[in-house]
C-alpha cells in the first residue's frame, strides 16, 4: 500500500497540532469550550464555530517548550477574522514575552488560509498586521517555522506572514501566493490567469515551484513524520543567517526587471527566481 | 393466388436513395475521405430534411466535430431532423434544435444540458420522442427508429474506412450496425487518418460498414465522467459504504455487480481493501464487475479483490493502467482496452447480481427519479441495470437470497439498491410524498411519468440512518413504513412510529448501523485505501495518468 505514513493534509488543524507536538504534551489555549466566537458571522447568516477556526496550543516539540498555532482551512477557508486573528497574534506576542523573560519558547505556524475574512474586513486586516509585527518580533529570539500543506494553501496577507517566517515548509499540494487564482482571474482576466487551469496554477504557486524558486525552504511528502523531521531540521539550523524578508534589495531588483507586457508563465518565473541547486 | 394483393412497391428504395446521396458528394470526397473544410456542404448533400440521424454523443466520447458541423448546415435545406442521441453532453447538441435544423429528440441521458433541454421543451422548440434507457434506444434503432444517417467518432481510420475506436468504442458498433445494414449512411469523424490498415492498432469497425470518414479539426471531446476525487469523499459516505459492505454485499454474498458514479460507491470501492479486508471478505464478494474504469477501483484491483471488469466506455487517464492489466480488463490484440456499451448494459442487466445507484428523489414506495422541476436529465443505464430482468434464469446465491415465498415455481430477484442521503444539498429532502417527475411528465405531455427506477424493483434502500430490506416487505403498506424507517427527519421519515421501527429492527427488516455492529464514529476518511488522486496514481505504480483538472500538485 502506498503512503502508509499518516497523511498530514488529511488531518484537521487540531489533529495536526496534536500530532506534531510530543505525545501527551498538547494543551489547548482558548479551546472551543471557552466559546470565544466571532460576533460578526451570525448577523451575516454564517454559522460561527467556537474556536473561530484557530487552534492555539502549548506543548513540547522535541522536548522543548513550544507554542503551535494552526488555522483550520475547512472553516470559512481558513480566513482571518477579528477573533481568530487576535488569537494568533496574542499567542505570538506572548511567546516573544516568554523568550524575553528567559523562557525559550519555539513557535510553529500551520497555515491553511485564504487570508483576511471578508465578512470582518478591516478587523481581520488589523489582526494580520499584528501577526506580521509579532512574527518579526519573535523571530529575533527563536526560529519561527511556518508550514503550509494544502489543500487550502496560504494566500492574501497571510502569505506575507509565511514570507516573514524564519523557515517555511511546504508539500507539493500546497500553494503560496498573494492573490488566489479566482481573484487574479477576476481582476486581470481569464487570458492572464485561468483559475480552472490547475496545472497552470500549480506551476506558478504550487509547493514544488515555490521551493525550487527559493520561496520555501523544505519540501516534504504528505506525511506527519516527514513534516516533523523537517521541523527538526529547521530548529537545528537555529536563527537563519539572512531572512528572506531582509533580502528585499535582491528581490526588488528582480521584480523591477520584469517585463510586465509579457504574459507570465512558469518558465519566466523560473528564469527570474529559479535556484539551480533545487531540482 | 392473391396476386392482386401483392404490393407494387420498389424493394430497394433505401439503397437507391443511399446511392443517390453518395454520388452527390463525389466531388467533395477522395474515395471515402471527405475534406474537412467543405464538410458542411457534404453534410447538406448526405442528409435530407426529415431524416432520422444518430449523433454519437455518448456518456464519455462525443462526436463533437460532427455536432458542430451539423449545427452549421443551412436550415432552409436541412430541417425537421429527428435526432437519436444516446447522451447529450455538449451545447452544440442543442444548438441544432434552436436553429431549426432538428425538431424531435430521442435520448437517454443529458448531464450538463438537462436544464436547457427542459427550457427548449417548454418553449416548444424541441419535441421529445421518449427518454430511453441506453439499450432500449439501441434496440429501437433496429425496430422503428432505424437511422438514415449515423454520425460517429473514432480515434483513427485508414483510407478504406476501417475504424479504431479502442478504449472508447462505447456505442459505436451498435449505432453503425443499425445504420450500415439498413442502407443508411455512416460518417465517422477521426482524430487521425492513416494510409493503411496495418497502421491502425486494430480494427474495431470494419471498413465495409463505413461510408465516409472526415478528419476532425481537433480530437474528439471526452468527458472523464467517472473520476471521483477521493478528497471529496466525506465521513458520511464512508459510513454508508461500511453499511453497504456489511449489511448488503456480505450478507447476500454479492459476487457480481455494477456501481453508479456517486461518492457513495466510490467510498465502497476504496473501503474494500481496508474495511472489507478486516471483515475477511476478499474472494467472497465483488469479484466480477460491469463497470466503467473507475480510478477509485484501482486499490481493490491491486489488492486482488477484482477478477474481471467489463466496461461501457473508457475513462481518461486509465488507458495505460488497463492495458497493463489484461487479466482484469477486456483488451484487443494491440493491448488497448475495448469497451462496448450495449454489451456491458446487457451484462449489467442479466449478468450481475446487484445494481447500486443513487438518485435525487425517492417517494414513499421507493419509486425514484433524477428528473426534478426544470431539470430533464434522462437516466442513462440506470433503469436498465436498476430493474429485475424477468428473463433471467441462472441462479446465484445472492439472487436466490431475495426469494421470499415457498411457491415451488418462484424465482430469485436481482438486488437493486438505492443509496441516498436523506437530504440533498440545500436541505432538499430526498424522500418526498410525490416525485417531481409526476408533474414534469404531465406538463410535458409525456404518456408516463419519467420514473428512473420503479419501487417494485428496489430490494434495498440505504441511507445514513439505516438499511431497509424492502424485498422482505409483506405488503405495500409495510414497504412504505420500511422506507420511512430509514428516511430520517424528512416528512416521509416522520410518518412512522418508533415502536414499528423497533419491531422492523427486531425482525431484521430494517438495520441501523449499530445493528450491524458499526459505530458512526468509526466512519473516518482514514479508512479509505486512497485519500487523494495522487494516492491513486501511486497505487497504480504511475500507470494512471489523471486529467489535469484532477491534479493538485
Amino acid at each position: 500500500m502506498p503512503n502508509r505514513d499518516m497523511s498530514f493534509i488529511e488531518l484537521s488543524a487540531r489533529e495536526r497540532a496534536r500530532r506534531i507536538l510530543d505525545q501527551g504534551s498538547f494543551r489547548e489555549l482558548l479551546d472551543p469550550f471557552e466559546k470565544i466566537t466571532s460576533p460578526w458571522l451570525e448577523p451575516q447568516g454564517i454559522v460561527p464555530e467556537f474556536d473561530d477556526g484557530m487552534v492555539v496550543a502549548k506543548g513540547k516539540f522535541n522536548g522543548k517548550p513550544t507554542v503551535i498555532i494552526a488555522i483550520e482551512g475547512v472553516f470559512q477557508g481558513g480566513s482571518m477574522g477579528e477573533v481568530s486573528g487576535a488569537k494568533m497574534a496574542a499567542a505570538l506576542e506572548l511567546a516573544a514575552e516568554d523568550n524575553r523573560s528567559g523562557i525559550a519558547t519555539q513557535a510553529l505556524l500551520l497555515f491553511e488560509t485564504g487570508g483576511v475574512r471578508l465578512q470582518e474586513a478591516n478587523l481581520g486586516l488589523a489582526a494580520i498586521a499584528d501577526i506580521h509585527s509579532a512574527i518579526v518580533d519573535l523571530r529575533r529570539y527563536v526560529p519561527v517555522i511556518g508550514i503550509t500543506a494544502g489543500t487550502v494553501g496560504c494566500f492574501g496577507g497571510m502569505s506575507i506572514a509565511a514570507g516573514l517566517c524564519s523557515y517555511l515548509v511546504v508539500t507539493r499540494e500546497a500553494r503560496l501566493g498573494l492573490n488566489g487564482p479566482q481573484v487574479i482571474e477576476q481582476e486581470a482576466g481569464i487570458e492572464e490567469y485561468n483559475s480552472r487551469d490547475r496545472p497552470f496554477i500549480w506551476s506558478m504557486t504550487g509547493g514544488e515551484v515555490r521551493y525550487k524558486n527559493g520561496f520555501a525552504d523544505i519540501i516534504v511528502k504528505d506525511s506527519v513524520n516527514d513534516v516533523k523531521t523537517a521541523i527538526i531540521q529547521c530548529m537545528n539550523k537555529g536563527l537563519p543567517d539572512t531572512l528572506r524578508s531582509d533580502d528585499y534589495d535582491y528581490y526588488l531588483q528582480k521584480l523591477n526587471a520584469i517585463d510586465t507586457s509579457k504574459q507570465a508563465d512558469a518558465t519566466l518565473v523560473k528564469n527570474i527566481f529559479g535556484r539551480g541547486d533545487r531540482k | 393466388m392473391l396476386a392482386n394483393l401483392k404490393s407494387n412497391r420498389a424493394w430497394d428504395s433505401r439503397l437507391n436513395e443511399k446511392k443517390r446521396r453518395c454520388n452527390a458528394v463525389n466531388k467533395l470526397a477522395n474515395g471515402k475521405v471527405l475534406a474537412t473544410d467543405s464538410f458542411v456542404e457534404a453534410l447538406e448533400k448526405l442528409i435530407v430534411a426529415g431524416d432520422r440521424v444518430v449523433l454519437e454523443g455518448n456518456n464519455q466520447k462525443q462526436a463533437d466535430f460532427l455536432a458542430r458541423k451539423l449545427s452549421q448546415v443551412d436550415p432552409n435545406i436541412i430541417h425537421n431532423l429527428h435526432m437519436l442521441m444516446p447522451s447529450i453532453g455538449l451545447p452544440e447538441h442543442l444548438d441544432i434544435f434552436e436553429k431549426g435544423i432538428a425538431k424531435k429528440l430521442d435520448f437517454s441521458f443529458s448531464g450538463t444540458q438537462s436544464l436547457r433541454i427542459s427550457q427548449l421543451l417548454a418553449d416548444h422548440i424541441l419535441e421529445i420522442g421518449a427518454i430511453h434507457t441506453y439499450i432500449e434506444l439501441y434496440a429501437r434503432l433496429f425496430v422503428d427508429l432505424i437511422p438514415n444517417v449515423a454520425l460517429v467518432a473514432a480515434y483513427k481510420a485508414d483510407r478504406n474506412g476501417n475504424l479504431y475506436t479502442g478504449p472508447s468504442t462505447e456505442d459505436t458498433p451498435s449505432i453503425v450496425e443499425a445504420t450500415a445494414f439498413k442502407n443508411g449512411i455512416v460518417i465517422a469523424q477521426v482524430n487521425e487518418l492513416v494510409d493503411d490498415e496495418a497502421d491502425l492498432p486494430r480494427v474495431d469497425i470494419p471498413a465495409s460498414w463505413v461510408d465516409f470518414v472526415v478528419v476532425a479539426d481537433k480530437p474528439f471531446f471526452i468527458e472523464p465522467l467517472f473520476t471521483r476525487d477521493p478528497r471529496l469523499i466525506k465521513p458520511i459516505h464512508v459510513l454508508m459504504g461500511m453499511m453497504a459492505i456489511k449489511g448488503i454485499y456480505a450478507k447476500h454474498q454479492v459476487k457480481s455487480l455494477n456501481h453508479g458514479i456517486g461518492f457513495n460507491t466510490a467510498a465502497i470501492e476504496l473501503l474494500l481493501p481496508t474495511y472489507g479486508e478486516q471483515l475477511g471478505l476478499k474472494g467472497k464478494i465483488c469479484q466480477h464487475w460491469a463497470l466503467n474504469p473507475h480510478p477509485t477501483l484501482i486499490p481493490a484491483i491491486e489488492c486482488g479483490w477484482v477478477e474481471t471488469v467489463h466496461c461501457f466506455g473508457g475513462e481518461l487517464g486509465m488507458e495505460k493502467y488497463m492495458a497493463a492489466r489484461p487479466d482484469i480488463f477486456f483488451t484487443g490484440h494491440d493491448g488497448s482496452m475495448r469497451s462496448n456499451r450495449t454489451l456491458c448494459q446487457l451484462a449489467g442487466q442479466y449478468g450481475v447480481d446487484m445494481f447500486v445507484g443513487s438518485t435525487l428523489q425517492v417517494d414513499g414506495l421507493g419509486n425514484s427519479s433524477t428528473v426534478t422541476h426544470g431539470r430533464l436529465s434522462g437516466f442513462g443505464g440506470a433503469p436498465n441495470m436498476g430493474h429485475d430482468p424477468h428473463g433471467r434464469r441462472h441462479a446465484t446465491s445472492a439472487w436466490l437470497d431475495m426469494m421470499q415465498s415457498q411457491n415451488p415455481v418462484d424465482r430469485g430477484h436481482k438486488l437493486v439498491v438505492q443509496m441516498v442521503e436523506t437530504f440533498q444539498a440545500g436541505a432538499k429532502p430526498t424522500f418526498v410524498e410525490q416525485l417531481d417527475a409526476v408533474e414534469v411528465g404531465k406538463e410535458s405531455d409525456m404518456p408516463i411519468a419519467p420514473v428512473m427506477i420503479y419501487g417494485d424493483d428496489i430490494t434495498h434502500v440505504l441511507t445514513e440512518e439505516g438499511i431497509a430490506y424492502l424485498y422482505q416487505a409483506k405488503s405495500l403498506e409495510e414497504r412504505r413504513a420500511m422506507v420511512a424507517a430509514v428516511a430520517g427527519i424528512t416528512d416521509i421519515g416522520l410518518g412512522v412510529d418508533s415502536k414499528r421501527v423497533a419491531q422492523f429492527r427486531k425482525e431484521g427488516k430494517v438495520a441501523f448501523p449499530q445493528d450491524l455492529g458499526i459505530q458512526p464514529t468509526q466512519a473516518q476518511r482514514s479508512l479509505l485505501a486512497a485519500n487523494s488522486i495522487a494516492d491513486l496514481v501511486e497505487w497504480s505504480d504511475g500507470l494512471y495518468d489523471p486529467p489535469a483538472r484532477f491534479k493538485s500538485w
